[in-house]
């Protein structure tokens, strides 16, 4: 019994003794020389203007630049600001509610032109005079009531075959320079407008035909033409007070492209040391491959995590100043920190890799940010993913700024938590580590290091 | 108790081969190096010096033979081997963005120096080199021969006990070549062993107490330098010695 217990003493000790070296260990390591290494790579990153520049000021530039488009395209679309050339040669019934409907939908700005031309109201339009023009031709109301008038003594008189139909045909011209959505946004404002005129106009000629035969008179004056009520929202918790919006898209957007584009600084920074001669000095002293790579690794780590702080400042606080809305970070700070990690673990990885693979410092620089570049098209940073071709959606999923944007989705657009942004972040922690990985590979196949 | 080694760096029959090459870059290359002792290793371009130096710093592996530095395998003990030697190779080999006091900070603390040592250590090395006044300029701005001797200054950091020079006086002035020179047979002295690796025979002759003369990969003549010229007495120096042996054709021609 005394003697197990002196051999269970005896395992406890060499343990302890054994956490003691380890962490006397890591202790040598980084009060050490890894405080030098670290001290020499924040010098060098401190005296990199360019580099300063590039991951700090271009990414903020671009976040409020672009929140600001796209919230303006979005307000353009919403204020009374579309000039639009109206020419209502009807001047009857069907003409007046349209002009009324499209006058309240506050969208437009109206400039009226009865007794023009379709080709004089398009060439208005291809001037860039007015962004669109709507043209109403003459006695489309007559048309319209004799149609009706035509069909309901048809029905009465039990006559199957349609009645013969005058066409109304009413014109509109966009000008070609008015982009994609803002076309299909305009034209479903127009059928939508024009739906709701046609159906009550044509409800009123029923009920004023059935009249004239029926003994009994008919009122449709309180019939709506709204039967159902549309309840549009957005999939997110109740209690959330998120609302999506080009801040909630752009500020986690941009953040990633800014961590991504430490690449090109971090490759540049170790084909220098490369080329100079600096790193075969390093190796020729006491310090091991990968705490070269390991301090550089940290100093870009600190300035992934200060980008992406910063761009949550820029968010919360400057952008309500350019009458954008706040930022709205979500409940989980626990899952912010782990994607914004996450992310810069596969940023820093994929830069060590490029700076170990790559011969020369040109060769790094444009491959780099080339490359970021095309992660972010496709990745969802400019466009969203579901517009793409079913190609590129494919293409999309290989694109590490895609995992990072899908995370940050469920951050700043579904307010979830640590959980559902695991399988995202993963994906960039081992991105990140693969590349690491790679570069200690590819560096060894190629040399002898200790 | 184990005693020192009388050849701080023992190098025997060692093979390098290249791919793609016909010829083995070292061919069965020995060479020895007494304790205490200035030593010149002469060669034209492409005889394999710069190899034999990252062989013997661990920078490069090698096909067969065996390199020793103060009795230590580089095989084996390369972690040690590094704190004992101190190489000033023939780049600017330092982080052009610091200063040159802040080189000297950062190359020190990776070496282990504590800081209390280290700040006098600098400022020694320092005015013994003439820099103390411009050491606070980032290196890129440093002239060549301030460049060449804020390198050296590297190199002498941490007190070696083997200091490996590759062409230390490569692209600088008169004044500044004389200073080096002089402060290499001091360090010297003071009971530093240094190789001495150059193009220039006269400054291995001049300097060394020891040279040796190398071609295609292995030593063709060793011994103290005025020795050697006195055995050959048609040789008016090293460098006819040289010629003689050797041959005029160039070295570094693509094989």
């Amino acid at each position: 019994m005394s003697r197990d217990m002196s051999s269970f003493k005896e395992v406890i000790k060499s343990n302890i003794s054994g956490v003691n070296t380890f962490f006397a260990g890591i202790r040598r390591v980084f009060f050490g020389r890894m405080r030098y290494l670290l001290l020499k790579d924040f010098i060098m990153l401190r005296r990199d203007i360019g580099g300063i520049i590039l991951m700090f000021v271009m990414p903020i530039v671009l976040v409020v630049l672009m929140a600001n488009l796209q919230e303006s395209t979005f307000n353009v679309v919403k204020g009374v600001k579309i000039p639009l050339f109206l020419v209502n040669n009807d001047v009857d019934e069907l003409g007046s509610a349209i002009e009324r409907e499209i006058e309240s939908s506050g969208v437009f700005e109206i400039t009226r032109g009865e007794g023009s031309s379709v080709s004089e109201m398009e060439m208005k339009i291809s001037a860039s005079e007015y962004l669109l023009g709507i043209f109403i031709p003459k006695g489309a109301t007559q048309k319209i009531k004799g149609n009706v008038q035509r069909y309901v003594l048809s029905a009465f008189n039990g006559i199957e075959k349609a009645p013969l139909k005058e066409d109304v045909k009413l014109t509109i011209v966009v000008d070609p320079t008015a982009n994609g959505s803002f076309y299909a946004l305009i034209m479903s404002t127009i059928h939508e407008k024009a739906q709701k005129v046609q159906f009550a106009f044509i409800m009123k000629e029923i009920t004023s035909q059935v009249n004239d035969i029926s003994p009994v008179v008919i009122s449709a004056d309180n019939f709506s033409g709204e039967q159902f009520t549309v309840d549009a929202k957005f999939a997110i918790p109740q209690e959330s007070n998120i609302v999506p919006n080009a801040v909630q898209h752009n500020i986690p957007a941009w953040s990633l492209f800014a961590i991504f584009f430490i690449v090109v600084s971090l490759a540049s920074n170790i084909i220098k040391e490369r080329e100079g001669g600096s790193f075969t000095r390093l190796l020729t002293m006491p310090c091991t491959y990968t705490e070269y790579l390991l301090s550089k690794a940290i100093i870009y780590l600190v300035v992934a995590l200060l980008q992406f702080a910063i761009m949550l400042l820029i968010g919360f606080y400057l952008i309500p100043y350019i009458g954008l809305p706040a930022l709205e970070p979500g409940h989980s700070l626990f899952a912010l920190i782990f994607m914004a990690l996450s992310a810069a673990v596969a940023a820093i990885g994929y830069g060590i890799a490029i700076g170990n693979i790559a011969r020369t410092n040109q060769q790094a620089s444009v491959f780099g940010a080339v490359s970021v570049v095309i992660f972010a098209a496709v990745g969802g940073i400019w466009i969203p993913i579901f517009v793409m071709s079913p190609l590129m959606q494919v293409i999309s999923r290989f694109s590490p700024l895609n995992w990072g944007m899908s995370g940050f989705y469920q951050i700043f657009l579904r307010d979830e938590g640590l959980l559902s942004v695991l399988p995202y972040g993963g994906a960039l922690l081992l991105f990140g580590t693969i590349c690491f990985i790679a570069a200690l590979l590819y560096k060894s196949r190629c040399s002898h290091y200790s | 108790m184990s005693e020192d080694p009388i050849y701080v760096i023992d190098i025997e029959g060692l093979v390098k081969r290249y791919k793609g090459r016909v010829n083995p870059t070292l061919n069965a290359l020995s060479l020895k190096v007494e304790r205490g002792s200035l030593f010149g290793l002469v060669a034209p371009n492409g005889a394999g010096k710069s190899t034999t130096i990252e062989i013997m710093c661990g920078l490069k592996s090698f096909d067969s033979g065996s390199v020793k530095i103060n009795g230590l395998s580089v095989k084996d003990s390369l972690s040690v081997i590094k704190t004992i030697i101190g190489l000033v190779p023939q780049d600017i080999a330092l982080f052009p963005s610091l200063t040159g006091r802040e080189n000297l900070r950062v190359i020190g603390g990776i070496y282990g120096i504590d800081s209390v040592e280290l700040k006098p250590r600098i400022e020694e090395l320092l005015a013994q080199f003439g820099l103390t006044n411009s050491a606070d300029k980032p290196v890129n701005e440093f002239s060549g021969g301030m460049k060449r001797r804020i390198n050296l200054i590297a190199g002498l950091i941490h007190r070696p006990q083997i200091l490996i020079l590759d062409e230390p006086t490569v692209g600088v002035d008169a004044q500044s070549r004389n200073l080096i020179l002089e402060e290499l047979v001091k360090i010297n002295r003071g009971g530093t062993t240094v190789m001495f690796i150059s193009h220039y025979l006269e400054e291995a002759e001049t300097i060394c107490d020891r040279v040796a003369l190398m071609d295609g990969g292995k030593i063709v003549l060793e011994g103290n330098p005025a020795e050697l010229t006195k055995q050959h007495p048609d040789c008016k120096n090293l460098e006819s010695l040289y010629f003689k042996l050797t041959g005029k054709q160039m070295r570094d021609t693509y094989e």
